[in-house]
């Protein structure tokens, strides 16, 4: 009896959550010029590194900081895939929703506003990645870059672990930044371009491959979130992290992950004491 | 089990929110930026109020008196700073889904409807939110569409749809899980006034059917003249009345007014020694006149004038509520 219901309650927390996941890819739907043009410029922001990078190593066997034309173009390639699962996400319209007290008609409901994101995230990502897999194919077929095409097994594995884990440290920076609307709602957005732009973009090898950098930084970073969001996951799915290191690094992101998510509750818990309900 | 027939309890409730204070123009700006100084504001000052199952109460108070911030702290929004809370035996900060599945706030200026696709989505989601079958659900959507005449607005975009038409995809919206109490913060605010009547005759058949508990805020007196018996006066967050609406007028109306209508011309000025004259369209004259004196000023106009007719009536009610915020009620104690 007591299964049952436990059943029964697991799955209407999943219908709950479907619903979510339909409407989100609904309302997605509903800018379809909007969505079109921005995948538009996602292709058209790759031309545009590619051909830079590309005329850059035009010299014969030039090398740079270590990368020649086919390594780096297989980085840029490899960037474009990760780039559109880790950083397509909606999560930062939570600063909005705190600063516009939108924030009100999920607290009312028997929701929890966490998971609802995620699922709109998760929403998100799915319609990003089906498009950015025909954008790549067709770019794939247009440049006909040098590509490097993983076929270890566990290098594949080691990727999708690690794919995950920077979804998640992602989604998990973009919450705690939002919370920031709490305390000073005027600044949300400042603080989400300082922070989720001009920061992580930066850093976490999504501008160029963060081994250009010098040692030291080089280290000190690696023991940073921001390192696992994008670098990370295309060293280990280019097979330049295997193995033990691959490991060491996915158990310190998960810590990561951990202690953000530690983190984001309790700023969350601090925040909703100080929540207005603005709006009137 | 019992339930207990007390809905809503609150003791000593205070509420102070930390406003930073902003000096005008950028300067200040900048200078509150780079030293911010906050001052406390004492939204609610210790209230306290009880209200039993099945009760329509309207707050009244002008803005900034802390209705939206009682009904805020009721359905668990916001933290209170000090004092008991409960609502149908919750914490409602706790946020509790037992809780949360038998509330519904409902804001004139708020929306939940997803503005870019038709309200029957939104409506949707709530069916899983709240976990509603999908009998009960197609058996309480038409009610309320019926109800609330909007069934043929379902499939159209929200953008799309005037201010009424949306505020009643709001109330189908905001109760197809048939909340046992219902906040309803100034629900027919910018509406027109057939609008207005339809959301109003809603409201007294939901509370009616539903023996559902509302506790309402409204500027509009029609809303609480139609709706309410027991209201709430509420100013600078402190209560200043709790009880009937019309003892209310009975033990604070200090005038009554006489409608006199003239048989033939005369000196209107005379009228100005009986008492002070608020309308003014011959052969019509409404006085306003003290209270206890109300018998004697008719009988001076009677022998003084050639009257065809003549009423004594109460006050208005917006004229009292006007004079409990100048300060003329003294606190109940």
């Amino acid at each position: 009896m007591y299964l049952k219901e436990k059943w029964s309650s697991k799955v209407n927390e999943m219908s709950k959550y479907s619903q979510v996941f339909k409407i989100s890819l609904q309302d997605e739907f509903v800018y379809r010029l909007n969505f079109v043009l921005w995948r538009l410029r996602n292709v058209f922001s790759i031309f545009l590194v590619f051909f830079l990078w590309d005329s850059i190593f035009s010299v014969q066997d030039r090398v740079i900081f270590g990368y020649d034309r086919v390594k780096i173009l297989t980085y840029i390639f490899a960037l474009m895939f990760v780039k559109a699962i880790v950083f397509a996400s909606k999560t930062m319209d939570v600063t909005g929703e705190i600063a516009r007290g939108d924030l009100s008609n999920s607290l009312l409901k028997p929701l929890d506003y966490f998971k609802y994101w995620l699922t709109r995230d998760v929403a998100s990502k799915t319609l990003n990645l089906s498009f950015a897999l025909v954008e790549t194919t067709l770019l794939f077929l247009i440049l006909k870059p040098p590509f490097f095409l993983q076929n270890n097994l566990i290098s594949i594995l080691l990727f999708i672990v690690s794919l995950l884990i920077a979804v998640a440290l992602y989604f998990l920076i973009l919450f705690i930044v939002s919370s920031s609307a709490f305390w000073v709602p005027e600044m949300g957005w400042a603080i989400h371009f300082i922070i989720t732009i001009v920061i992580l973009e930066f850093l976490s090898g999504s501008l160029f491959p963060l081994d250009v950098l010098p040692k030291p930084i080089f280290s000190i970073l690696s023991f940073t979130p921001f390192y696992y969001l994008i670098f990370f996951p295309i060293e280990v799915y280019l097979g330049k992290i295997s193995g033990g290191e691959a490991v060491r690094g996915i158990l310190i992101s998960f810590v990561w992950v951990v202690i953000l998510y530690l983190l984001m509750r309790s700023i969350w818990q601090k925040g909703l004491k100080v929540y207005q309900a603005y709006g009137r | 089990m019992t339930k207990t027939e007390n809905t809503v309890i609150i003791k000593g409730l205070t509420k102070n929110f930390d406003v930073r204070f902003k000096e005008a123009g950028l300067a200040g700006s900048i200078k509150s930026l780079i030293k911010p100084k906050n001052i406390v504001k004492r939204a609610l000052k210790g209230i306290s109020f009880t209200v039993s199952r099945g009760e329509l109460i309207g707050f009244i108070g002008p803005n900034g008196a802390g209705k939206t911030t009682t009904l805020k702290i009721l359905s668990g929004l916001l933290y209170p700073t000090n004092g008991f809370v409960q609502v149908l035996g919750f914490n409602p900060w706790e946020k509790k889904p037992e809780f949360l599945k038998n509330i519904s706030l409902v804001m004139g200026q708020k929306n939940q409807l997803w503005w870019d696709l038709p309200a029957i989505e939104s409506l949707k989601l709530n069916r899983a939110i709240y976990e509603i079958s999908q009998k009960d659900f197609t058996e309480r959507l038409n009610k309320l569409t019926d109800l609330l005449d909007v069934g043929n607005l379902l499939s159209t975009q929200v953008r799309k749809l005037s201010l009424g038409q949306r505020m009643r995809l709001e109330f189908v919206t905001a109760l197809i899980h048939e909340p046992e109490i219902l906040f309803l913060d100034e629900p027919t605010i910018g509406l027109d006034v057939i609008a207005q009547q339809k959301v109003r005759d809603f409201i007294y058949e939901y509370n009616l059917k539903n023996r559902a508990t509302i506790l309402l805020t409204s500027h509009n007196m029609n809303d609480l003249l139609d709706l309410t018996k027991r209201v709430i006066v509420i100013d600078s967050g402190e209560i200043l009345y709790d009880g009937y609406l019309s003892e209310l007028v009975r033990s604070f109306a200090k005038e009554k007014i006489i409608k006199v209508y003239l048989a033939k011309e005369s000196d209107i000025k005379k009228f100005e020694t009986i008492g002070k004259i608020i309308k003014l369209d011959l052969p019509y004259v409404s006085l306003s006149v003290p209270r206890e004196s109300a018998a004697v000023a008719a009988s001076e106009i009677l022998q003084s004038f050639a009257v065809a007719d003549l009423t004594i009536e109460e006050e208005p009610i917006e004229g009292v509520i006007r004079r409990v915020f100048k300060g003329e009620m003294v606190k109940q104690s």
